[in-house]
């Protein structure tokens, strides 16, 4: 089969009429050009879209953090104004069980208390 | 100033004895955080100076400032309270709206910026509270009336057809800087 074959090429290349076979048919598909074109269209725009997606974040992140910040006096002063009542709530009651008051630390910062003394009974 | 806080698991103790009679008294503003974050930036616009000297006084007293700055505080708490009751006195309904739409959107004031609008508009008018941020790039994110990261259109209620403005943006004419 393959000999005849072979034979017959020859014969063929003798023919003065004979030109190879030659295919000139377009590739399938997209070219590469057209293809890495279009990825890069598209991480173009996906990046586009993320940097949009980014500064609106931090646009909104900015507004959260104010609004925190506006409010972080008045929280503060009242987390103080309870601790202050605590604090001289437990004062009084040790200066009239004890007579006086005992100074715990070796300095006047006020220092938020770990224990606290509690009731023997509880009214509920 | 240690931040540890007494906690007791068995049984709530609370020390219920008020302040004594030498320091002035003051109301709570007693609202939760939805409402508060709602009125925060009205807070901000009228209550700046008091804030301002509360957190210089808690910075000039590092470790005393609860007992040196409750003057401070209070002016601090009284301000913000005045807003919060100017904003109940005249703009209720948007009040209302607003922060139960924050409370219903996980806090997320990008999900509320229609009820957002109407209550900035209404306390504008009212009380003349405007809410700026401060170094904002472009638009102010709360003006814009697209909302990348918000379930629906800004302009528009859940559930109506396209193409139609449920409400207007009042950030459409304001220039891009």
């Amino acid at each position: 089969m393959l000999r005849e074959r072979l034979e017959e090429d020859e014969e063929q290349e003798a023919d003065d009429c004979y030109f190879p076979p030659q295919r000139n048919l377009p590739a399938p598909g997209f070219k590469p050009a057209a293809l890495v074109l279009g990825m890069g269209a598209v991480c173009v725009w996906g990046f586009w879209k993320l940097g949009q997606g980014i500064r609106e974040q931090n646009e909104l992140a900015r507004e959260k953090m104010w609004s925190r910040i506006h409010l972080i006096p008045l929280l503060q002063a009242e987390e103080d104004r309870d601790l202050a009542r605590r604090h001289m709530a437990d004062q009084a009651r040790e200066k009239q069980l004890t007579g006086d008051n005992f100074k715990v630390y070796n300095s006047d910062r006020f220092v938020r208390p770990t224990y606290a003394v509690t009731p023997a009974n509880t009214t509920k | 100033m240690a931040a540890r806080k007494p906690i007791f698991n068995q049984q709530v103790l609370v020390d219920t004895t008020p302040l004594p009679d030498s320091v002035p008294k003051v109301n709570e503003v007693g609202a939760t955080s939805a409402p508060l974050l709602s009125a925060s930036f009205f807070i901000g616009a009228r209550c700046r100076p008091y804030n301002d000297d509360y957190m210089q006084c808690k910075t000039e007293n590092p470790g005393k400032g609860e007992f040196e700055c409750m003057k401070e505080g209070r002016r601090v708490t009284r301000c913000a309270a005045s807003v919060v009751d100017d904003i109940n006195k005249h703009c209720l309904d948007e009040f209302r709206k607003h922060w139960q739409c924050l409370d219903n959107n996980n806090h997320q004031l990008w999900q509320c910026r229609k009820d957002e609008w109407k209550l900035n508009k209404c306390v504008f008018d009212n009380l003349k509270l405007e809410k700026t941020i401060p170094e904002a790039q472009g638009i102010p994110v709360h003006l814009r009336s697209k909302q990348i990261y918000a379930h629906y259109p800004a302009l528009r209620d859940p559930g109506q057809a396209p193409f139609k403005k449920a409400v207007d943006a009042p950030g459409a004419e304001a220039p891009a800087s």
